[in-house]
């Protein structure tokens, strides 16, 4: 397979996400801070409207084994069952969102569109999977000289 | 482009990104997140990465989005014009820049350890019917909801 083609394919989805987030206007902060304060459902609705056809979606697509276009892989929808990082983590990202009406797509969309806040924003962002990172790494040694004791 | 100009029915916007989550599984066998891209891109970075995985395109992606919608529409739909949101309207340049560094710490950081972001657990997890991704999904709506009706109170 050429290594390329998924580059390009995902560059592709990327770009129809980001002019879609713009378009709907996602990446006004007045837009998502409306939605939250429960003043216009717009947002609520299209992302029921988005759901409904993903989940019915990747059910007719996996109603029998697949093999993804491009890479050629088994399709295989992964699911998770629900840890407490899950909650924790959605709390935290939830007060974030609140606070700045805008989440990782829109602020590469805002980038994009050239809003020059969006660099505190995603400068941010950086600095929080960068501190994740970090304990991540410094926690596995400690697991794993736990595992051999 | 005129009509770009006019936010589209949520009718139209809604199944066109749900159509999105499921051509990225059927040509790519992934969920759709944004966040995996950035972490992706810094991991190539600083070289415990050898290459950009599909998330870092994907993500470079939706910067270009941005960029390409800005070059159609001719105009951008961040509200530039009046500022950043409720932030801009309350507070000074200064503490609106040191407040959007704090809440992206918190997007950033929470995101990570909830496995995904609003396109990740909120269209491609619950799209997939994960329970981490319903969970997820349901408690950062529910955290925003309430801290925004909080904010509300005070501003």
């Amino acid at each position: 397979m050429n290594r390329a083609r998924p580059a390009v394919v995902a560059t592709a989805f990327g770009l129809a996400f980001g002019f879609l987030l713009s378009w709907g206007t996602l990446t006004d902060p007045d837009t998502i801070h409306d939605m939250l304060r429960l003043r216009d459902a717009y947002v609520f609705l299209m992302m029921g409207a988005a759901v409904a056809v993903g989940f019915a979606g990747i059910r007719l697509l996996t109603r029998r084994p697949r093999r993804a276009a491009v890479t050629g892989d088994p399709i295989v929808v992964r699911t998770d069952a629900v840890q407490r990082r899950h909650v924790v983590g959605s709390a935290m990202f939830g007060l974030g969102w609140a606070i700045a009406d805008t989440c990782p797509g829109p602020v590469a969309a805002q980038l994009g569109q050239g809003l020059p806040w969006a660099l505190c924003t995603a400068a941010g962002i950086t600095g929080g999977v960068l501190l994740f990172q970090a304990r991540r790494r410094a926690r596995r040694p400690v697991r794993r000289a736990i595992g051999q004791t | 482009m005129d009509f770009l100009s006019d936010q589209p029915p949520w009718f139209v916007l809604g199944p066109c990104l749900g159509l999105l989550v499921v051509g990225l599984l059927a040509t790519l066998n992934v969920r759709m997140g944004v966040l995996g891209g950035w972490s992706d891109l810094l991991d190539r970075i600083d070289g415990r990465a050898g290459s950009v995985s599909w998330k870092g395109w994907f993500f470079l992606g939706v910067i270009l989005g941005g960029l390409v919608f800005h070059i159609a529409a001719g105009t951008t739909t961040t509200g530039v014009g009046d500022g950043y949101g409720w932030l801009s309207r309350e507070f000074s340049p200064p503490v609106v820049g040191a407040v959007l560094v704090a809440a992206g710490l918190l997007i950033g950081y929470g995101a990570k350890t909830a496995g995904g972001c609003t396109s990740g657990n909120g269209l491609g997890g619950t799209s997939f019917g994960s329970p981490a991704g319903l969970a997820s999904t349901a408690t950062f709506m529910g955290t925003a909801v309430a801290a925004s009706l909080l904010i509300g109170v005070f501003v």
